[in-house]
Formats: structure tokens, sequence, C-alpha cells
């Protein structure tokens, strides 16, 4: 008969920090919670301003997830499988909207893309397209926040592919296209679909960026995180929890369903 | 040709209508020549030529790539495409060559039928055993008609006794079908009973060449004698006798003058305590180094002026308490030493 191993009571020093560090996540979202207006969600979510900013909020960062897709899954893969001089300063560039401070990207994006922006001049004088303070100018700047997660995770997946696979698919005659479309992409693609989804959950929380860029007007530029800063603002904190609790649930929603992939819990 | 480091200098002639066999020790080069063929690899140096065109010409920089090679490859660990299922697997080369897809899985069917698992349709292939894997690996390499059939150790990721049908079930497959066969084995019960004709390669260099029998008779070198299971000797014959290295003495009546080789079966090698008398005429004394179980049968590795193997049985080896080790005496008839020349 074999006696199972009694576990060791942890140290009191590292329960107490431990029970402090707990705290402090779970305090912020039980006050969220706590105040929240129960009884008058449903009608607060139906406000015209709510509205607005909910589906502003989600055809923005969808479509800046689309960009990501289109523009980052190329250069994750040259990334992945190329070698070129000058590799490692692309891989850091591309990193450096994740560590930058949101509002400086915004900033950043007037300088390139606004009116009189490096390249937003010439957009604008010879196609008159503007960005700044316009939807498109939201899309823009959540892309440019959100596209280093996809192409981190996009790399990451092709990287740990095996490339066996893809020369036992040329020896059997496919193209490298075919060989992309049909082998490599759907051995990575929930690798691939992890990073999507981390692309848009990030696209979809972006503020600094935004409001610095394209302003903060109802219907075209004013996404939930913004709408939840105007309505404390104005003094109106039910619309600005009730948006909260809509962005907390999002996220909740993203972290359970990628918790295998991305919290490294077995 | 040359890769790097690794130097093949090989000049491989393989006509269609035989298995032919590419046989050598690890690290020989035999992958990485295989790996040219299918032109996943370029070499540094040299020519692939298949039906009269050029696949590979380093003089000329040409290089056609894989996919336009009319080759096909069974790999050693099958490379079955997880997320496919069987069929379409097999029909993945079909349809990536342009078979319309209904066309591409109905022959697809069919090869797979060929191979005995219809059943097994739409199997991802996780689902299958080694075998069934071998077996689909197989066929989706054969629907694409390839001119070269390349196979890397095809049967070596498999436990022995599926190693056993699974292999009579190959050599069934490969003799319907016509076109350059080539096999890579490191297993000499796979090359015996799968290719017609082997080809020996050694550190990048082609050592021996000839059916299987030619090769099991007249091994040219120790990795070929080792595969075979005999003792190999090499010396210079000169009256009736051959001088092996510093202190050994073959006799061996009739084996001419010049440099020579000398095979000796260890069945024909016989061990005695004391000094035999009688009519060999090859006796010395060595000491009893190591022993080997192989079946019903003990090799004895026997050390002293011309190291050999004996095989003997396991009662003989308790008679003379061989795993004691110690001195022994060494018997071999003249008659059973067979030489021919380098």
């Amino acid at each position: 008969m074999v006696r199972t191993v009694r576990r060791e009571r942890p140290p009191v020093l590292a329960l107490a920090a431990g029970s402090i560090a707990a705290l402090f996540f779970v305090l912020p979202l039980a006050g969220l919670l706590w105040r929240a207006p129960w009884r008058s969600v449903v009608s607060d979510l139906g406000a015209p301003d709510v509205r607005k900013a909910l589906r502003l909020s989600l055809e923005a960062s969808l479509s800046a997830t689309v960009v990501c897709l289109a523009f980052g899954l190329p250069l994750a893969w040259v990334l992945a499988r190329m070698e070129f001089p000058g590799r490692r300063l692309l891989r850091a560039l591309t990193v450096l909207p994740m560590v930058l401070p949101p509002v400086v990207g915004g900033i950043a994006l007037i300088y390139a893309f606004g009116r009189r922006g490096i390249v937003g001049q010439y957009l604008d004088q010879w196609f008159d397209i503007s960005f700044a303070f316009t939807t498109k100018g939201v899309i823009l700047a959540e892309a440019f926040v959100a596209m280093p997660f996809l192409v981190v995770t996009a790399e990451a997946a092709f990287r740990s592919l095996d490339r066996s696979f893809e020369d036992a698919a040329r020896t059997l005659g496919a193209s490298r296209w075919t060989v992309f479309r049909r082998v490599t992409l759907p051995l990575a693609g929930p690798a691939l679909g992890a990073g999507a989804v981390l692309c848009w959950a990030r696209a979809l929380g972006e503020f600094g960026a935004t409001i610095t860029f394209a302003g903060n007007f109802p219907g075209t530029t004013q996404t939930m995180p913004l709408a939840v800063y105007l309505s404390l603002e104005s003094s109106r904190p039910e619309t600005a929890i009730v948006l909260s609790l809509v962005l907390l649930l999002v996220s909740l929603a993203v972290l359970v369903g990628l918790r295998d992939r991305w919290l490294g819990v077995s | 040709m040359r890769l790097g480091s690794l130097e093949l200098d090989v000049e491989l002639d393989v006509p269609p209508g035989r298995i032919v066999g590419l046989l050598g020790p690890n690290g020989a080069g035999k992958t990485t020549l295989l790996r040219i063929l299918a032109g996943l690899l370029f070499p540094d140096e040299g020519r692939v030529v298949l039906d009269g065109r050029v696949l590979d010409d380093t003089t000329t920089g040409e290089h056609v790539p894989p996919e336009a090679r009319p080759v096909g490859v069974v790999f050693q660990n099958y490379l079955l495409f997880p997320h496919l299922s069987a069929l379409e697997n097999v029909a993945f080369g079909l349809r990536s060559r342009g078979v319309p897809k209904a066309e591409a899985r109905a022959r697809a069917a069919d090869w797979l039928e060929r191979v005995g698992l219809a059943d097994y349709r739409a199997s991802k292939p996780k689902q299958l055993s080694g075998g069934q894997s071998q077996r689909v690996a197989l066929a989706r390499a054969l629907a694409t008609e390839p001119r070269l059939l390349l196979l890397d150790e095809p049967l070596a990721a498999l436990d022995a006794s599926t190693r056993l049908e699974t292999r009579r079930e190959l050599r069934r497959q490969l003799d319907g079908y016509d076109g350059v066969r080539l096999l890579v084995t490191h297993d000499p019960m796979e090359a015996i009973a799968l290719a017609e004709r082997l080809i020996v390669l050694e550190a990048g260099r082609i050592s021996q060449t000839g059916t299987p029998k030619d090769i099991s008779e007249q091994p040219r070198s120790r990795y070929v004698a080792d595969f075979v299971g005999v003792n190999l000797f090499r010396g210079w014959a000169e009256n009736d006798e051959i001088r092996v290295g510093a202190a050994g003495r073959l006799v061996a009546p009739g084996a001419g003058r010049g440099e020579v080789f000398a095979v000796v079966h260890p069945r024909a090698v016989a061990l005695y305590r004391d000094p035999p008398g009688g009519t060999p005429r090859n006796v010395w004394e060595g000491t009893a180094e190591a022993l080997d179980l192989e079946g019903e049968r003990v090799r004895v590795r026997v050390g002293g002026p011309l190291p050999i193997v004996a095989e003997v049985t396991p009662g003989a080896v308790a008679d003379l308490r061989l795993g004691d080790g110690g001195p022994v005496w060494v018997s071999v008839k003249a008659t059973e030493v067979v030489v021919y020349p380098v």
C-alpha cells in the first residue's frame, strides 16, 4: 500500500504576498460588477450612443483584423522562413507597437497619415483619401496596435511547423503556393486562429491611438473604449459601466477560449 | 557529386525494370542522395538525368524543382498529411498536378483498394496503424505515376511482426509497377527481400554492386561482410596461402597469386579448448572475447593473430564454458575458405 505524500504547506510570506496580488486583480473587477446597474442594463444597452459605439467597435475591429491578416500573414511567413540582412531589425520594428504607448502611436500616425503627414498629404492631394478623424482612421489605428500580436503568433506558428510535410507535398507535385494553401496554412491554422482572435481583442480595446488619431466622434470614430471615457467625463457613469461590462465579457470570453493555447495551462 | 562536406563520388546508373537497393551504413550519404534525386537538395557539383531529361546540372545551373519532377517518394516516417483523410492524402498529388477533384478522388479510391485499404478511405493518419500508414504512403507516391520511385527505408518504422507482412505486400506492389525503383535501406533482410540489384554506398563511394546473391557470396568490404554475417579477410595470396595482416595466415589451396578477399562462414569455424589434431590446415590459438546470441546459435568472437567469428550451439558454449573467455583453439578447413580477387 502506498501512502500519498502530503503536500508541504507553502510559506506564510508567499501566501500573504500572493493573496494581495490576487486581490489586486479581483477587486477592480468586483467593483465593476458590484456597481453595475443590473436592473437597467438592457435598456442602457439600447441607448443610441451605446448602440452606435457597439456597432462601430465591432465593424472597425473586424476590419482591422482583416487588414492585419492580409498584411501580417505574409510578413510573418517571410520572417519565419527567409534569411536576409536586417531581418532582426524588421522583427523588432514589427513588435514595436506592442511596447509603444498607444497615444504615442496615435501621434506617429498623425504625422505619417494625417492631412499633412509624410504619406497622408499625397493621399489627400492625389486620391482625396483622409484618415484622421474618420472611421478609416480608427481601423488604421487599431491595425497598427494589433498587428504585432498577429505577426508574432503567426511567425511562431510557421516556425514550429515540420518542414518535411512541405517537402513531401512538393515531391507530390504541389507548387509553392499550393503547398502554402493546402499544407502550411491548414497545419498552422489553429495557431493562426488564436493569433487572429488575440489581434481582434486588442483592436477592440484600443483607446490611446484611436482617440489621438481618429478623434472622438459618435458614430464615426467613437468606439466603445472612447465612449466609456466620454461618458465618465460627462458624468454618465451608467453608460460607462455598461460598456465596460460588455468589454469585460468579451475579454473573458477570449481568455477562456484561448486559455489552453495562451496561458500554457495543461 | 558534392554537397557541402559530404562528397558523393557516385555514378549511379539505375535502369528501369529492376528494383535497385541502395545499401550502406548510416552517414554514407544514402538519404542525401535520395533528397538530391527528389530535388529537395542542390548538389554543389554534379548531374542528375532521368529518362534522358536533365534534372540537375551544376555546370549549366539547371535545376528542375521537385514539383516538376516525375519523381515519387515514400518517406521513412511516411509524412502523411495529418489534417487530410487517407483518400485525400492519396489524391493530393493528383490534385496538385491539375486533375479535377472528382476524378482525383476516384483514382485515389482505386489505389487504396489496390493496397487493400478501401475501408479506410475516410480515416485520418493518426487512426491508422504503422503498416496501414506505410501502404497509404506508397499509394500516395504511386498515384501520380512517377518515372522514378524513391523509397527511404520504407519498413524501418515498423515493428518486427508487421515488417514481414508489409515487406511481402510491398514487394508485390513494386513488382507490379514499371519505371525506376530505388530503395534505400540499411537492413539486410529488407535489401535481400526487396531488391533485385544492390549498390553499396560507403562513405560517399560505391564499394560494391551486384545481385543480393553476388554480394552475399563475395562481399568486398567489412560493412557488407557484417551485413551478410561472414568473416572477411583481405590479404596477399601466394603458394596456397594468404597472408593477412602481420601475423595471420590462412591456408587456401588454389588461392592463386595476388591481392585477394577470403571469406569464411562462421559455421565453418570450430572451437576447442585443447589443441586439435586432424586434417584441418588452419589451426591457431586465440582468445574467446565475446558471445552474441543469434536465434538458436551463438556467435563467438575470437581475438588473436587472425580475429574471427565462430558460430556454435548453446550446448557447445556450455560444454566448453566459453562464457568464461580464455584461450581457445580455432580450426577452419582450408576447403571452407572461399577466395576471390580484389
